[in-house]
């Protein structure tokens, strides 16, 4: 991967050895380097948007006076978890750039194995809670819904049981927030928080033009249909906010 | 011991050759040309805003330059994998991830220099007083300081360059630092660009400075011949001006009657002497009260060009110094 | 170190030769490496290493490959041998200069050495 030169080796070795920081590994570990806060918060995330999804739906069933159908109904349409974990996702993409891109600078890395670092460590931390998701929405299964009834991750957005669509959701939606964080921290550290703000605000009415074009046109269009086109479109967004993180770090002035 | 400096590969460290670099509009660096030998220490001084941070951003290649060239370890340091992992450039005001503790730093700097030192980190750790227990974040200056020396000490980057590594720090930790510092360089050879506004205390440091003024490099000079750079003359005020009439100030200062010029060059042995008979006082200006003086701003125009860089040693490959 | 005007390295050089006057470093014995004394003094080791090369050129010091820097045989001798001819210009001429300029002459100037004398002083 890369050869490095041997501690207190002789002068000038320096020059030739390839260093570390340029590879894209080094970076992913800087990444995850506080082990918690990588692997652990976004499973107490991911546990209390469940938490609370069973306490709500709780507290509206027990609102309603009709029987416990209207709770598992509740349940299934809360979709809680899912903006939780997104909007979870996005703050950790604003840190991995904002906050580390100034250290991994001072290291000594290139912008370009920063970006590959960066994205796969969001690869990782999406794969990872999306893992243990797959794992908790077997065990809902197993436990006829926690013994309850309450749909917790069985729910419409996780894609209704299907542990192919839950998968598929959770990690694209998680590395889609990851990635723009990144893209918007990289902006704003090239750029400065005005222009930051004016680019977010123009990319929401951009999407809510070409929402409000495609919109009507899919609406009767089946679920999995819809589903595979989300796809590609978070793909999409990944891939151009990767670009983005890259150009915008490529001239910024970390000064 | 055995090898000298630049001996041991030719050709120096660094390389810039009429570096510039703008910012909306205004040259913060304004073609900037020098060498750095190699296993040199040098000291990049100037005042505020003179363009020591813009410059040591480029050596580290976290920037890039409008025009010119930069040269580190005989590579241009910009996106270059092979120049990232040889220097490190620590800031004075350094970022690091929230919820970064010290044994997280200490976790980090080996995954990007092979040559880390863990035990040189510990004494760091130890001499400096580095807590493990706040945040990196709710570090004071001196502690944020004394952890970007542990950073750019114990990785052994062949170049480190330390912007400010002294702010913040009580007399006794800078004591340690010069200690560390020099016993570093002795024994691991390796070129050292740092900058500081506490020039007396880390003179003794230094090889080479460099003096920044406006963006535009105003000395380039080995640390003994500075001494022979500018002179000073002090007393009465008439006395003063008549003694040194033709001759080229680089800053003055008046206080009550008294005038004291520091004057470019060194003190002729006759007018020495005739100022001295008439009482006034002549001496050679020490490194401070230099730099102090190159960044007056009330310099009057130069009737020498600026002085010229050091030549370099013979690039050629295997040739002997 | 002081700023007393002369060169650092040359500060350096005089400490370890007074070192040598003084017995610290005794004759054959090794003096301080070059790390050492940067380290002690906090200066750069290039002064250091110059400081050194002066007394090796003085025959002070002489290098043993590998091992370090050692006082070379009869160092004390010619170092007192050369500041007892240097204690004219360093010494005697400023202290009778100074005495002149105060308005003294050379026997005011002999009387003190006399008073010297007779108070025990070393």
């Amino acid at each position: 991967m890369t050869t490095t030169s041997a501690p207190g080796a002789a002068p000038g070795a320096g020059r030739a050895a390839r260093g570390p920081g340029a590879s894209a590994v080094a970076v992913l570990r800087l990444q995850t380097t506080k082990r918690f806060e990588t692997f652990g918060s976004p499973l107490v995330v991911l546990g209390t948007g469940l938490l609370a999804t069973a306490l709500v739906a709780l507290v509206v069933w027990r609102a309603t006076p009709a029987g416990s159908g209207t709770w598992v109904e509740v349940s299934r349409g809360l979709q809680l978890v899912l903006w939780w974990l997104v909007g979870y996702m996005g703050y950790n993409g604003v840190q991995s750039v904002a906050t580390t891109f100034p250290l991994a600078l001072t290291l000594g890395t290139t912008r370009a194995a920063f970006t590959a670092g960066t994205v796969a460590h969001h690869v990782l931390v999406s794969a990872h809670v999306t893992l243990v998701a797959l794992a908790l929405l077997g065990l809902e299964q197993l436990t006829d819904r926690w013994f309850t009834g309450v749909h917790l991750l069985d729910s419409r957005l996780l894609g209704d049981g299907d542990p192919v669509r839950l998968v598929a959701i959770l990690f694209l939606s998680q590395l889609a927030a990851l990635s723009l964080g990144g893209a918007f921290a990289a902006v704003w550290v090239r750029h400065g928080p005005r222009v930051t703000f004016a680019s977010g605000v123009a990319v929401v009415l951009v999407l809510a033009l070409v929402a409000a074009l495609v919109v009507p046109g899919v609406a009767d269009l089946a679920g999995a249909f819809r589903l595979w086109w989300l796809s590609v479109l978070a793909v999409a967004v990944i891939a151009v906010c990767a670009l983005v993180q890259t150009l915008a770090l490529r001239r910024a002035a970390v000064r | 011991m055995s090898t000298t400096p630049a001996a041991a590969t030719g050709g120096p460290a660094v390389r810039v050759r009429g570096a510039t670099r703008r910012f909306a509009g205004a040259p913060a660096l304004d073609d900037v040309t020098f060498d750095v030998a190699e296993h040199s220490v040098c000291g990049l001084l100037g005042r505020n805003g003179a363009g020591k941070t813009t410059l040591m951003s480029l050596l580290a290649g976290h920037d890039r330059p409008d025009a010119g060239t930069v040269e580190v370890l005989g590579e241009q340091p910009f996106e270059n994998a092979r120049a990232a992992g040889a220097s490190l450039l620590v800031r004075d005001d350094q970022r690091y991830p929230d919820d970064f503790h010290l044994a997280h730093v200490l976790r980090v700097g080996p995954l990007f220099h092979p040559a880390w030192d863990a035990a040189l980190a510990a004494e760091v750790v130890e001499r400096f007083r580095i807590p493990s227990k706040p945040q990196v974040k709710k570090f004071s200056r001196g502690q944020r300081s004394a952890l970007g020396i542990l950073l750019g000490l114990a990785s052994r980057a062949p170049l480190t360059i330390l912007d400010e590594p002294v702010l913040g720090l009580d007399a006794t930790a800078r004591g340690h630092f010069g200690e560390l510092l020099v016993r570093e360089v002795s024994e691991h050879p390796r070129t050292v660009v740092l900058s500081t506004h506490l020039v007396d205390e880390v003179e003794r440091v230094l090889d080479r400075v460099l003096v920044l003024d406006h963006g535009r490099l105003v000395l380039d000079a080995g640390v003994d011949e500075a001494r022979d750079r500018a002179h000073v003359v002090l007393g009465p005020a008439e006395a003063v001006e008549s003694a040194t009439a033709g001759l080229r100030a680089l800053s003055s200062r008046r206080v009550g009657g008294f005038l004291e010029l520091v004057l470019e060059g060194p003190a002729a042995p006759a007018t020495a002497r005739a100022a001295r008979a008439a009482g006034l006082q002549v001496r050679p200006a020490g490194l401070q009260e230099l730099v102090a003086a190159l960044g007056a701003g009330d310099a009057e125009p130069p009737a020498t060009p600026r002085p010229a860089p050091v030549p370099s040693a013979t690039p050629a490959p295997g040739a002997p110094r | 170190m002081l700023d007393d005007g002369t060169p650092l390295f040359h500060q350096i050089a005089q400490q370890v030769a007074d070192g040598v006057v003084a017995g610290t470093f005794a004759e054959g014995a090794q003096v301080p490496s070059t790390t050492e004394l940067a380290a002690l003094h906090r200066i750069n080791p290039a002064t250091v290493g110059k400081g050194l090369a002066l007394l090796v050129a003085e025959d002070v010091l002489h290098k043993r490959r590998g091992l370090g820097m050692f006082v070379s045989e009869g160092a004390r001798e010619r170092l007192v041998l050369r500041r007892r001819a240097d204690l004219a210009t360093t010494y005697v001429r400023p202290l009778v200069e100074e005495a002149r300029s105060l308005g003294l002459d050379l026997d005011d100037v002999h009387h003190l050495i006399d008073q010297l004398d007779s108070e025990g002083a070393p």
